[in-house]
């Protein structure tokens, strides 16, 4: 593995990591000033609009845009005629394991109600939209499968002509480690059960956007609202024939993308194609119904889990099948598979395990990356299955789950060996922080005070990985810059979606330099200037572009010190520099500041120094354990989530405000997954029922619960800076099982699927009654 | 037929002329250039582009621009008193991280002006109502929550 640098002097005490400073890129969020990609204006501007197919699956037998393109203002339609016949990716991890490469630009066939069949380019957005509907299309309709039995069902109608066959957009995903039928033959008991998860979108504020401009060298520049730019700038190279360096993809402010913005979307491809063909800028901007239908939801899905265990409460075989329904093309499939299947070897430790993952076509949206990225669905099982364990050994769940929570050195799911004893380190502390077994053995479920009340108190676990190995061989890189004011400036391709990963950099760079966080200064998104950055995923920002950072700062340390020891006329050991002075450690008023050393002085001239640094890691794994407390209305069905303690151990804090803030909109979103929040599909044919933000039920204001955030640094990884590990993802995964725990601790009811509704709460309330 | 309209926005008069189906969302963004009010929806569900209309706040895409003629519009760009001196609301939320990807803040900055501005002291239950327009996907409101609290109190011990 290649390791961080090390300092060599002894590390301080932390100055700048470990504080929430302000960040870098806030002024501009509050005044307003900062710019997001649909802000940008260029002169001449042309408005790109799709024509949506109104059916499921279908032959186009004829497309005719000859009335469009006789509108006035309309300056170009393209469809699948027009535009190069290219199979790419639909995801931009290129040749990567984690996408398929299944999808055209255009194609005569539809895969999905709601896919783009043609695009159109005019002078105003009104004029646009009416070019659409002056496109004729007649379709030779295709029987189509709308769920996971009809698309495995024998003599099912094919989706794609690529891929394994039988609609599976990969070859399953096996797992084998240990004798499972072994550790079947040696349980106690065995428990069974099918779970659902349902369809939740990532719903982020800003709706997809990019703008396209060529220039009279046939140089594409390219805004757009993502969190991959080098991948965009790689995908769009190969489809229209270019050099990279013919293509910049510049990305500024953005508004949310929690992973389905790592996607290359179709409208992406057209935006630049329309551009191209009009010789002239070209945006392309969402409605917000289009982020459902045309977006990217987390992967729907069916999991049979058995696990068997002896009456001590060991885990002695598991076996797990899980079926992930990709929509019409394959995205991130592959990886969410991968990942996903992988997971369910760990957490909760089990020396035989036996898992398949599959990954399912059918005629619905595109299901891609989503924060916790296939995990979500299968600790959602495997924790629903511990507390059903710990109820049948009469055992409380927080102990069984600590009993066998994974630690320090048990196999990742990734391969390698764990670093630390960070789950258990989450639940012992919840547990006496949250007051855990007095509230599950000493208070009352019902509440005097509102008879309809039933209260019920759970607990959810996860781990997550940081960076996307051994999927992805990743490469953090980062350049920093010296000035000759002593001013710093970093270079990082890193993409700023919200969490302030840019802040955490800089931090990272003054820390590891001694200059203050001030002194550092950021620039980003632009492909033509920035190193290249695998994009912003996998919860890896702080732990692999970080450590690049740091490798970087290291080299520009020694080289600033170099400078001013030729300055001082003394040896660079004998250097120290803290807060941008630098000064000999035993004599600590002999010195000068940064800017002296790289300013001119008599016989030397001003100077400017740049350092690179680069990383390649392994992966790191973050822990949570999630404490809650519901409330259960037994007339009306709902669910009140009232208490939330959620404790995580990233291995280092960087900026304590900014990890709680993705701690606590991670909760957010998993509250709404397990509740409210379900993208729904019309079963019979394929179309939308709920695209917009008030049918698909979102947690807000008056929603959410007390939570009270505690972050660990229990199991600090060597890999990342000073131990610092991931948290954008894990929030999510252990909130859905801690709540479905205490609905059951709330009511005795066990519910495998998510959302939960009020219905399917008062369905089993009634089904109660009549036993 | 294009229209021209007169609007006073953040206290500066401004005439431009709209087609009448424009909303005030778009023309704030297009004709006017003041692309920090967001449009998260255009269909009313989000808040992203809450503005303060005559006093009060409304989402800026369910109202046609001819609408708003001669009426004071407030934007968030309207907020700060000069460029150094930031809304007590501005600063409260850089502190206490309210703001993750931003998209919120300015719709969710001019429903908690309006809010504060008829109400100084909220409880948490009526921060909670006011907000219940504005969808903010990244934070788990928490934050927000705190930064209002934290500026009502600076406001009545300081008032602007
Ligand atoms: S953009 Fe106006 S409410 Fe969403
Ligand atoms: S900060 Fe991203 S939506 Fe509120």
């Amino acid at each position: 593995m290649n390791k961080p640098h090390v300092p060599v002097e002894a590390r301080r005490a932390f100055t700048i990591v470990g504080q929430s400073v302000r960040r870098n890129d806030v002024l501009e969020k509050v005044t307003g000033e900062g710019l997001y990609t649909a802000d940008i204006n260029r002169p001449g501007l042309l408005f790109g609009k799709i024509k949506r197919s109104n059916v499921a699956h279908a032959k186009i037998s004829r497309i005719d845009t000859s009335k469009a393109l006789a509108l006035l203002g309309v300056k170009a339609v393209l469809t699948h005629e027009d535009v190069p016949r290219f199979l790419h990716y639909g995801s931009p991890h290129p040749r990567s394991a984690s996408c398929t490469r299944d999808q055209y630009i255009l194609d005569d066939k539809v895969r999905f109600w709601g896919e783009g069949i043609a695009a159109v380019a005019a002078t105003s957005e009104e004029i646009a939209d009416e070019a659409l509907d002056l496109i004729e299309v007649d379709y030779e309709e295709l029987p189509g499968v709308f769920d996971i039995d009809s698309a495995q069902a024998p003599g099912a109608p094919l989706i794609h002509e690529v891929g394994p066959g039988s609609n599976l957009v990969l070859p399953p995903v096996r797992v084998e480690r240990g004798d499972v039928e072994n550790g079947f033959a040696e349980a106690d008991f065995v428990l069974e059960g099918v779970f659902e998860g349902g369809r939740p979108v990532p719903a982020y504020m800003e709706p997809n956007v990019c703008m396209a401009d060529w220039d009279g060298s046939n140089k594409l520049t390219f805004w757009t609202s993502t969190q991959t730019a080098f991948m965009v700038r790689g995908s769009l190279a190969e489809v229209l024939g270019l050099p990279l360096n013919k293509v910049r993809v510049l990305v500024d402010h953005m508004g949310g993308g929690f992973g389905a913005k790592q996607d290359l979307f179709q409208h992406e491809y057209l935006c630049a194609l329309l551009a191209r063909q009009t010789r002239r800028p070209v945006r392309m901007e969402f409605t917000r119904a289009e982020t459902f239908i045309a977006g990217r939801s987390r992967h729907p899905c069916r999991i049979l889990l058995k696990q068997g265990f002896r009456k001590d409460g060991t885990i002695c075989a598991r076996d797990m099948k899980i079926i992930y329904e990709s929509g019409a093309y394959g995205s991130h499939s592959p990886g969410v598979t991968t990942v996903g299947t992988n997971a369910a070897t760990s957490l909760y430790r089990c020396e035989n395990v036996r898992l398949e993952g599959c990954a399912v076509y059918t005629n619905t949206p595109i299901a891609g990356a989503f924060r916790g990225y296939g995990v979500v669905q299968a600790y959602y099982a495997l924790d629903i299955q511990m507390d059903e364990a710990a109820e049948r050994l009469g055992m409380d769940p927080a102990e069984l789950k600590l009993k066998n929570a994974v630690r320090e050195g048990d196999i990742a799911p990734s391969g390698h060996p764990i670093v630390g004893r960070g789950l258990e380190a989450c639940l012992k502390h919840g547990i006496t922080a949250f007051d855990w077994i007095a509230k599950r053995t000493e208070t009352p479920r019902n509440d005097p005070a509102q008879p309809a009340i039933r209260r019920g108190w759970g607990v959810g676990c996860e781990m997550h990985g940081s960076s996307a190995y051994p999927g992805i061989r990743e490469q953090g890189n980062a350049t920093v810059k010296m000035n000759e004011d002593g001013s710093v400036t970093l270079l990082t391709g890193a993409a700023g979606l919200g969490t302030g990963a840019h802040t955490a950099l800089a931090q990272i760079v003054a820390e590891e330099l001694g200059v203050t966080f001030e002194s550092v200064s950021v620039v980003h998104g632009d492909t033509d200037v920035v190193p290249w950055d695998i994009g912003a995923f996998a919860s890896h920002t702080t732990y692999l572009v970080g450590s690049a950072a740091k490798i970087a700062a290291g080299k520009l340390r020694a080289a600033v010190l170099a400078r001013a020891a030729e300055k001082l006329q003394t040896p660079t050991e004998a250097l120290d520099m803290v807060a941008g002075r630098i000064f000999i450690a035993d004599a600590p008023d002999r010195g000068l500041t940064v800017a002296d050393a790289m300013g001119p002085s008599k016989g030397i001239p001003a100077d400017h120094l740049i350092e690179t640094g680069s990383y390649t890691p392994t992966k790191s794994y973050s822990f949570a354990a999630h404490f809650v407390e519901v409330a259960v209305d037994i007339e009306t069905g709902l669910v009140d989530v009232r208490h939330v303690m959620p404790v995580h151990d990233v291995g280092r804090v960087i900026h304590p405000i900014a990890a709680a803030g993705q701690i606590e909109g991670g909760i957010q979103q998993g509250i709404g997954h397990t509740l409210t929040e379900d993208y729904l599909i019309d079963r019979t044919n394929g179309r939308s029922l709920n695209a917009g933000l008030v049918d698909y039920k979102m947690p807000l204001s008056m929603d959410m619960p007390k939570i009270e955030t505690v972050i660990l640094e229990a199991a600090p990884d060597p890999g990342g800076p000073w131990g610092a590990k991931g948290v954008g993802e894990d929030p999510i995964i252990a909130i859905g099982p801690a709540i479905a725990n205490a609905i059951h601790d709330a009511i005795g009811a066990r519910f495998h699927h998510y959302p939960i509704t009020p219905e399917d709460i008062l369905c089993a309330l009634a089904a109660q009654k009549k036993e | 037929m294009k229209q021209p309209i007169e609007m006073y926005i953040n206290g500066e008069a401004r005439s431009v002329t709209v087609d009448p189906y424009r909303s005030l969302l778009d023309t704030l963004r297009g004709e006017v250039g003041l692309t920090g009010t967001k449009k998260g929806c255009d269909v009313g569900d989000c808040g992203a582009c809450t503005v303060i209309v005559d006093g009060r706040p409304l989402n800026a895409c369910l109202m046609l621009a001819v609408e708003a003629g001669g009426c004071r519009v407030e934007t968030v760009e309207g907020l700060q008193a000069s460029p150094d001196q930031l809304h007590v609301l501005q600063d409260a939320f850089m502190r206490h991280g309210a703001a993750q990807c931003g998209f919120c803040t300015p719709g969710i900055l001019m429903m908690a002006k309006s809010l504060l501005e008829n109400n100084a002291n909220p409880s948490d239950d009526e921060i909670r109502f006011g907000l219940s327009g504005n969808i903010c996907r990244c934070t788990g409101y928490t934050k927000i929550f705190d930064a209002i609290r934290s500026a009502a109190r600076q406001l009545q011990e300081t008032p602007a």
